[in-house]
This record gives C-alpha cells, sequence and structure tokens, in this order.
C-alpha cells in the first residue's frame, strides 16, 4: 500500500507498479537525498532545551508549530488547522485531525496542552512569555489566554514545537533530548554528535511526505572546509559560505550561489542617562540630541558596506525589516540623516562639544560577521567628529552578561537584534519601553530610554487585539525613535549559500533551512 | 605507588579549583542558553534549573559530594553527563591521536638515527632542514593546503568527517574500515608533523652524544655489524629523553588536538573542550581538564616504567 502510494506520487504508471513485486519497488523509486553542511552541530533536540541556529534547523524537521512560519515570513496554519479570537484576550484554536507522531500517537489536544505546561517550567519560558493559561476544551480544540490583548499570539506560537505528551513522560527529558518524537516532515534515522544527523522522510506527514526521502546534516565548522566539501561533492548544500570564497564557488557552473538578508540588525544603543559610565564627564553629552544625530551622520554606512562587508550586508533603514509590523513606510534613517561630516562637526560644535569627549564602546568580537573589523571603522568615523571611541571588545560569552540592563558598565553597546516572529512590537516593547516599569518590559533597553509617549503608544499597541490597529500604534512608536534616536541602526548581514546547480532551494528569512521545501534535479 | 596515587588525586583537586575559580571570571553560562530578551523571573528560572542560584563555594561543594558518587554534573548546554559527553567523543580523537603517533614514531626514529650517526651527510642536513617546516609551520595551514590538494585538486581524499564507522566492543571505530581510512589520512598526517619533527630532532641530539662514546667506539672494535652498532648500542641509549617526549606529545595530542579536529570536521574531544569554553559551559570544562590531568598522570607513570626497560639501572619508585 505504501509502495503503491509512493509510485502514484513519483507519477509512474499505476498498471505497470502492479506487476512488481513490492520488494523490486522499493528499488525502483529513485530515493531523493540532501546532504546539508552545517555550522555546527544541533546541540538539543529536545526544542524546549535551548535555541541557538542548527537546533532550531533540526526542530523544524522534527516537529510541527500550531502555526506555521513560511520562508517569506507570512504565516499558515501548521496543526492547528485554523483559529479565532473569542474575546479580547481568548484564542481558540482548532486542530488538525488524524495527524500521528513518529511512533504512531495521534496528535490531540493534551499533547498542546502539555507541551506549553512543559515550556513555562522551562528554560524557553521565554517562548510563552504571552501566554497566561491554556487549556483543551475538547480532543481537537484548544483555548489559550493571552495576559492582555495580544494580536500576535500566532506568530510567537510558530517558534513553540509540539511534543508527545506519552512520549516525553515516559522516555525522560535526556531521552526525549537525544530521540526526538514529533509530528515533522523528517524522522531522525541517527545522531552521532559532531559528525553527521540523518533524518528520513515521515510518509504519513500530514501535508504529503517531503519531496526528498533522506537528508543528512554534517558539522563544518570551519568555512573553508565547508567550500571544500562542497566542492568534493560531499555535500550537496552548505550553509554560510565564506565570503572569500564567494567568486571561487561562482566561477564553477557546477554551483551556485543564494543570498538573503538577514533579519540581524546591528545596532549601536546610546546610553540615556544623565551620567554615563564610561564617560569622565558630569553630564552624558550623548543626552543631547545634536550629539546622537552627530553620530549618526558621522557613521558611513556604505564604507562599512563597501570595505568590511565586501558588499554583504543592506543597510538598515529602520529597526525592522519592511516585514515587519511597526515598519513604516518611506522612512529611512540614510535619508533623514544622510552621511555628513561637516554637519556633523557643526551639530557637535552647537551642543557645545566642539573638542569632543572619550566613550567607551562595548562590542563582540565573535558574534556578528566581522563585529571586531566594523567598530574599529565606528572608531575612526566618530573620531573624525572628535569622539574619542575607545573599544573594549570581548567573547560572546562574556559579553551578554556584561552589557546586561542595568548595564551600569556601558555606555555605547554595539549588538544585534532580530525579530523572526515578524513583530516589531516584540522588540519594542523589551527595548525602548521604560526600564522596570512594567514586568515584561524594558528588561533590554541598554541605553535607558525613556519617553513617555512611547511607553503610552506600546500599550495601546498591547492593549489591542486587531493586526492593523497594532501595526498603526507601532509605527507611530517607529516615527517617534527615529527622531528620537535612541540607537543607530547600522545594517543587517547577508546570509550566504551555496548549493548544487540541481539543488532547488531558496533561503528563508529566518534562516531555518527547511528540506521540506528543497528538492533536488535529476 | 601510594604516594603517586595521592600525588593524582591533589592534582585533579587543583585542576577542579582552578577551573571553578576561573569560569567564575568568564561570564555568565546563564546568558548563553537563554533568549536574550528573557524578563528577570525567566532568569532566575533557568539560574534554578542549571544549578546556578547557588554561591560559587556550594556550587563546588555539590561538585564535591556529586564527584565520589560517581557523577560528574551535567552540560549546562546540552542538559547530558559531562562524563558521558567526552567518552563519546573520545574514541574518535584517540584514534586519530594513535594513527598520528604511529606515522610520526615509524617516520621519525630511523630518519633521527640516520641524521645523528651520520650528522655531516648532505641528506642529514636536508632532513634536519625539512624538520624544522615541521615545527614551524602552522597545523592549521597544513591541514588547509591538504585539503586543497588531496580533495579539492584531485578528488582524492574527502575533506572533512569520520567517514563509515564500525561498533567494536561498544565503541564506534572507523580504522577497521577502508572509508574510515581515507578520512583519516589527512587529519592524522597533519597532526604528526611537528611531532615527527620533534622526535626526530630529539633522536638526532640523543644519537649524536651516544655515537661520541667509548663504548661505542669498542663496538666498533669488536667488529660489530653497523646496523647493530646503531639500533641496539646507540639507539637505545639515546631513547631516554625520546620516550619521555612521546609521552607528552602523545598526551598533548589527546587533549589539544582542537585545530585539526575543527579543520577537519572530526567528532573528536578538542571540539568539544573550545565549543565548552565558547559557552561558558564549565561542567564540561571541568571534567574535561581533569580527565586530560588523569591521562598525563597516566603517560608519565608508563613512561617511567618504559624506563626502566630500556635502562635497568632505573627502577620505579
Amino acid at each position: 500500500m505504501m509502495n503503491l502510494r509512493m509510485i502514484a506520487t513519483k507519477g509512474t504508471l499505476f498498471a505497470g507498479a502492479l506487476l512488481l513485486s513490492s520488494t523490486a519497488l522499493s528499488g525502483l523509486v529513485d530515493a531523493k537525498s540532501l546532504t546539508v553542511g552545517l555550522t555546527s552541530d544541533a546541540v538539543n533536540l529536545d526544542p524546549q532545551a535551548g535555541e541557538e541556529l542548527s537546533s532550531n534547523i533540526l526542530f523544524y524537521h522534527i516537529y510541527d508549530p500550531l502555526v506555521r512560519r513560511n520562508a517569506d515570513l507570512s504565516f499558515g496554519p501548521g496543526l492547528a488547522e485554523s483559529w479565532e479570537l473569542t474575546d479580547d484576550t481568548t484564542w481558540v484554536f482548532k486542530l488538525r485531525k488524524g495527524v500521528k507522531f513518529h511512533n504512531g500517537q495521534e496528535f490531540k489536544a493534551s499533547d498542546v496542552v502539555f507541551t506549553l505546561d512543559r515550556l513555562k517550567k522551562s528554560l524557553m519560558a521565554n517562548l510563552g512569555a504571552n501566554i497566561s493559561s491554556f487549556n483543551a476544551i475538547d480532543e481537537y480544540t484548544v483555548e489559550i489566554k493571552t495576559p492582555r490583548p495580544y494580536a500576535v499570539l500566532p506568530n510567537d506560537l510558530a517558534a513553540v514545537l509540539i511534543l508527545n505528551e506519552k512520549y516525553v513522560k515516559e522516555a525522560g527529558d535526556e531521552t526525549a533530548d537525544l530521540k526526538p518524537i514529533g509530528t515533522g516532515p523528517y524522522k531522525l534515522v541517527e545522531w552521532v554528535k559532531e559528525d553527521h544527523i540523518a533524518l528520513e522522510s515521515n510518509k504519513d506527514y500530514y501535508a504529503g511526505p517531503a519531496k526528498l526521502d533522506s537528508v543528512t546534516f554534517r558539522p563544518i565548522t570551519n568555512g573553508a572546509t565547508r567550500t571544500a566539501a562542497l566542492l568534493t561533492g560531499e555535500v550537496d548544500v552548505i550553509q554560510d559560505l565564506n565570503v572569500r570564497d564567494v567568486d571561487r564557488v561562482k566561477a564553477d557552473d557546477r554551483y551556485k550561489v543564494l543570498s538573503q538578508p538577514s533579519l540581524l540588525n546591528v545596532v549601536l544603543s546610546i546610553d540615556q542617562r544623565e551620567k554615563s559610565p564610561t564617560i569622565d564627564l558630569d553630564k552624558n553629552p550623548m543626552v543631547d540630541h545634536r550629539v546622537r544625530e552627530a553620530m549618526v551622520r558621522a557613521i558611513d554606512v556604505g564604507a562599512i558596506n563597501k570595505i568590511i562587508m565586501n558588499g554583504l550586508s543592506t543597510h538598515s533603514e529602520q529597526y525592522v525589516p519592511a516585514s515587519h509590523t511597526g515598519y513604516l513606510d518611506g522612512a529611512s534613517f540614510r535619508d533623514m540623516y544622510p552621511f555628513d561630516v561637516e554637519k556633523a562637526t557643526v551639530l557637535m560644535a552647537e551642543a557645545g562639544y566642539a573638542d569632543g569627549f572619550t566613550v567607551t564602546l562595548d562590542a563582540t568580537n565573535n558574534r556578528y560577521v566581522n563585529d571586531q573589523q566594523i567598530v574599529q571603522a565606528l572608531a575612526s568615523m566618530l573620531g573624525k567628529i572628535k569622539i574619542n571611541l575607545k573599544l573594549n571588545l570581548m567573547p560572546k560569552s562574556n559579553f551578554f552578561g556584561y552589557i546586561r540592563v542595568p548595564s551600569d558598565k556601558s555606555s555605547l553597546i554595539m549588538s544585534g537584534w532580530d525579530v523572526p516572529s515578524g513583530d516589531g512590537g516584540s522588540m519594542y516593547s523589551v527595548m525602548f519601553y521604560t526600564r522596570d516599569k512594567k514586568e515584561g518590559y524594558g528588561q533590554v533597553n541598554r541605553g535607558s530610554y525613556s519617553n513617555p509617549e512611547v511607553d503610552a503608544l506600546i500599550d495601546k499597541a498591547d492593549a489591542t487585539a486587531k493586526l492593523d490597529e497594532r501595526d498603526k500604534y507601532l509605527q507611530d512608536v517607529t516615527k517617534i525613535l527615529m527622531a528620537d534616536i535612541p540607537m543607530i541602526p547600522i545594517h543587517y548581514e547577508q546570509d550566504l549559500y551555496a548549493a548544487k546547480t540541481n539543488v532547488d532551494i531558496t533561503p528563508r528569512a529566518d534562516k531555518f533551512l527547511w528540506a521540506y521545501d528543497i528538492d533536488v534535479k535529476e | 605507588m601510594i604516594k603517586r596515587l595521592l600525588q593524582m588525586m591533589l592534582v585533579l583537586f587543583v585542576v577542579s579549583v582552578i577551573v571553578f575559580l576561573m569560569m567564575s571570571f568568564t561570564g555568565d553560562p546563564v546568558f548563553m542558553v537563554i533568549p536574550i530578551d528573557s524578563t528577570a523571573a525567566e532568569i532566575e528560572q533557568a539560574r534554578r534549573l542549571l544549578g546556578l542560584d547557588q554561591s560559587l563555594f556550594s556550587q563546588y561543594w555539590i561538585f564535591l559530594s556529586n564527584l565520589l558518587q560517581g557523577d560528574f554534573g551535567r552540560s549546562y548546554v546540552f542538559r547530558q553527563p559531562a562524563m558521558d559527553l567526552i567518552l563519546e567523543r573520545l574514541p574518535a580523537t584517540m584514534e586519530m591521536v594513535v594513527v598520528a603517533m604511529g606515522i610520526a614514531t615509524v617516520i621519525a626514529i630511523p630518519l633521527g638515527v640516520y641524521a645523528g650517526a651520520n650528522p655531516n651527510r648532505a641528506a642529514s642536513r636536508s632532513i634536519m632542514a625539512a624538520s624544522l617546516f615541521g615545527i614551524s609551520l602552522p597545523g592549521f595551514w597544513v591541514g588547509m593546503m591538504l585539503i586543497f590538494f588531496f580533495s579539492v585538486r584531485f578528488q582524492f581524499l574527502p575533506s572533512s568527517g569520520r567517514g563509515e564507522t564500525i561498533e567494536v566492543l561498544g565503541l564506534r571505530l572507523s580504522i577497521f574500515t577502508a572509508d574510515g581510512w581515507s578520512h583519516m589520512i589527512l587529519p592524522a598526517v597533519t597532526l604528526a608533523l611537528a611531532t615527527l619533527a620533534i622526535i626526530l630532532r630529539i633522536t638526532r641530539a640523543g644519537m649524536m652524544e651516544v655515537m661520541r662514546q667509548d663504548y661505542i667506539k669498542f663496538a666498533r672494535a669488536k667488529g660489530a655489524s653497523r646496523r647493530h652498532i646503531l639500533f641496539a648500542h646507540g639507539l637505545k641509549n639515546a631513547l631516554i629523553p625520546v620516550v619521555t617526549i612521546f609521552g607528552l606529545q602523545l598526551g598533548d595530542l589527546i587533549a589539544f588536538a582542537t585545530i585539526t579536529e575543527t579543520i577537519f570536521a572530526w567528532p573528536g574531544t578538542g571540539k568539544l573542550l573550545i565549543d565548552s569554553i565558547y559557552r561558558g559551559d564549565r561542567p564540561v570544562i571541568v571534567v574535561y581538564l581533569m580527565l586530560t590531568a588523569f591521562i598525563f598522570v597516566v603517560i608519565n607513570f608508563l613512561v617511567d616504567i618504559v624506563y626502566t626497560l630500556i635502562d635497568p639501572r632505573i627502577t620505579v619508585k
């Protein structure tokens, strides 16, 4: 039965298939396979134990969310067929019937309740921050309540992957992590740590079996080795192609290079406190709007793009990309404050800082593409308007604890921020809302920015269950922020992939490479 | 023996204390495992889950008391027992190191004996010049060049990974498959190069020293064959420093083959160590370095035993 269906999907003549024995059949169906070179091995296969990229990529092969986030950041049904708002804070999700986990268990509302319950107690509790309660109405209906009207709950749920209650309870956390069971398009065959992860197609997948029968992920940390593995044919696709290998790979018509602007906005947050920790002056000069404007105008993002990023970055217009709620059509930092050192010098003089000042910039040296070179360039650019930038570089393992709010050691911080959920509000509420006013707001407001108007608008955005209203309020926030300049957005990194020409792959905006969308041509 | 055992315990204890103290300066591991925009309450919950809510002293106390019950602690990142993570990767590293040390010894000793016995020949001079390259060329460069020529250019050997493995006595090994060997050659050669050069130079120096001794002249005078003089009288007496260096290199390669493993995407322990350092994963680092110290102690003990075999005048206390 299984073989017949596979044959039918392959488009082979049904009559011909009947003549063949089932053993001969399995040999005839040409199994399509793909090997992908990732930058690192997955750390966990339990989606509630961690969240780095390689693990995330694997999660979406093995598990499904209730709401599916598509490659272009649009949202559609996943394990939930449909959902509706019954009142401002209550969402009802109708679940798909007849979906089976890899162990044969049927997917039911109790699995959703179990997943959310476990999530709340896990390291990843943050993913469920906007869920206050949940319960199963019947076997295929789940009710989820938010603490306040929250228009983008479905976006959040796209990051919550559904576990099998029975399996996780019986197997225990450790086994559930090493031998995951989900409803996803692929099943785990074998995970040899740091060597490979082999997956095979889940033939019973609710949306139809994947085009590729097997997928292998290999962690190859060293960029040059990753390119070599592609060129020797050991892998079919590689993630994060080295910038210096782009021309080499392009020159060979057996391969193609794919690029996609990432969602990661590299930003400079500016301390807004009256006295700043690393500035040896009684008053923090950066409180003056003219100084902040001078800083934006002194930074030449074009030069950073050309000289440091080899053209592989997209300058940021705003704090969130065009696909997100809160994006204000037509507004751009680059048009409002174009690169202009003379104007910047004048502004500095007007503010009373013609002789400049000295300030420390905290940044990573192993987290963002060329982060060290970028801050060195910033130092020389800001040096032109006599802002003497001292660089305080550190590895990411130290950085995120160091700059953590209350950020009492930092004046200027370069870091990256991405919002894969597509909702600018989630960034605005944690980064720009006044600190310590409301639980869950302003906890990464590293510059201590505070504007009652912004707070009020975010409150309004978080008080409506209508997406277009939320969008409108957030756009108003964007307008104020762009005038206030609490942070200087610099650029989005470019995600680079290389693949054999016969691999039909389109990069996803969120970097979560998904083999279900990939095909290999003969 | 008992004295050695006590010394070893002391070494392991000191290593664990140092790592604990050092790791308290390298940032808070909780931020490596949770989303950056977590609220204070979520951070507290994560700390509690990882056992980081206790003071450093009580964390160390918990670590010690668990250790005495054979529990080496759990990785913050993997949420698995730290020892399992290391042991799972150890066969891959051991295999590569054993092959590399084999290559190094088989080539270095004969060449070193030759160069030491005939220091003025042109061939000896070229051997010595070549060994300088072995010492000074960085491993990552050699590795990349080998990949470039043998994998990309001639498409002769695979660039990375471990290839086909089979289970032998519960260990996943690749030295018993042809595919495994084809994956093994490049990383093993890369790793062998520096050790080869060092052993070669030490052997040569020892041989030059020994060849001037009276007993060599005497052996010649009594008419012993040249081969017998070189290997039975010469090499045997030049071996003590060679064995010492061999032991140190062996320990070094087992513990810190990080660069070679990263370049060849070899699923070994060195890469685990460096990843754990980046992630601030203290439980893994502590156990790893304690295991390393243990391996060094054991190797040194074995080296001492080998001394007694080479030179009966030496005894192990």
